[in-house]
């Protein structure tokens, strides 16, 4: 029987206003992938990296007059696990489809400028990567899709 | 002075005990702790949560000790940006060494404990920061 992963919770409330530390707290847990489990508690799979992410975003939300901690958790069955996986990977998937399909679009295209396409794509890419915790078939697709157009461009520059 | 940080360290800790060592306390000690009340009285933490050399303001521990210190080194800052992006990935700089050093660190922290970590790293930062004042004086990257 496959082990229930541990999870890493920071619970937290921010003052309404003022809105910009909300927005910039809301952006970098958005940049990290987190599982919203609801009102102020967000989830991401534990480990190092992550832990430490989640702490120094508690620290911004104390210093910016809110509340915060953090918890190591385990869901409490199997079932729940699946659920919060599936959901953060349907949030990956989206994300590499859309990248994929631009770089088709790009690739049909094939004008030479579509080169800064090509390299905004790969930093994109990189950016989803690191916070795909369950890798999807679509991150190969979406992988080859970008090197596709990066021949693409290949020839359209020779 | 003893100095004290989280055990497990990775980029922003080895660059901030390089700094200490060379900029701030050449005698330094470093004690690694896995809980805060871990840490002895006698040490400043570092990079822990709730300390001034923490994170602040979209900041990483590197930066709050340049600013605590007031080591406004432009060869310092330019490393700053390095380990900043390397650490929190915030796309705030353009520093495309940061994922090179990223990778490195997490893979030597695979095969050696901190102590060690503190001990390699410290010929590579004192590489970077020569290779970076040249870049500065030249105003290009040096070959």
């Amino acid at each position: 029987m496959v082990e229930i992963g541990r999870w890493v919770l920071l619970a937290y409330r921010l003052p309404r206003e003022p809105s910009a530390p909300r927005l910039a707290i809301w952006r970098k847990l958005k940049g990290l992938g987190v599982a919203q489990l609801g009102d102020g508690l967000v989830a991401l799979p534990l480990d190092s990296r992550n832990r430490e992410q989640l702490e120094w975003l508690a620290d911004e939300a104390i210093e910016a007059g809110g509340q915060a901690s953090i918890w190591i958790s385990k869901p409490a069955t199997h079932a729940q696990e699946r659920d919060l996986a599936a959901t953060l990977q349907g949030e990956i998937v989206s994300q590499y489809r859309a990248v994929a399909a631009e770089a088709r679009a790009a690739a049909a295209d094939g004008r030479r400028r579509h080169r800064r396409t090509l390299a905004r794509l790969r930093r994109e890419l990189g950016r989803i990567r690191r916070r795909d915790y369950f890798p999807p078939p679509e991150r190969e697709e979406a992988k080859r899709a970008v090197e596709a157009l990066a021949e693409r461009l290949g020839e359209v520059a020779a | 002075m003893r100095w004290a940080t989280r055990s497990g360290i990775h980029v922003d800790r080895t660059a901030c005990a390089w700094l200490i060592r060379r900029f701030i306390d050449p005698e330094a000690e470093f004690v690694f702790v896995d809980d805060p009340d871990e840490v002895p009285k006698d040490a400043t933490p570092f990079d822990m949560r709730g300390v001034e050399l923490g994170h602040h303001g979209g900041e990483c521990s590197f930066e709050a000790a340049l600013r605590r210190y007031r080591l406004d080194d432009p060869v310092l800052w330019d490393i700053a940006r390095i380990v900043h992006e390397a650490d929190l990935e915030d796309e705030r700089y353009d520093a495309p060494e940061a994922r090179g050093l990223d990778v490195l660190l997490r893979g030597l922290s695979m095969i050696r404990d901190d102590q060690e970590l503190l001990r390699l790293t410290g010929p590579l930062y004192d590489g970077l920061y020569e290779y970076r004042k040249r870049a500065t004086m030249l105003g290009r990257e040096p070959s």
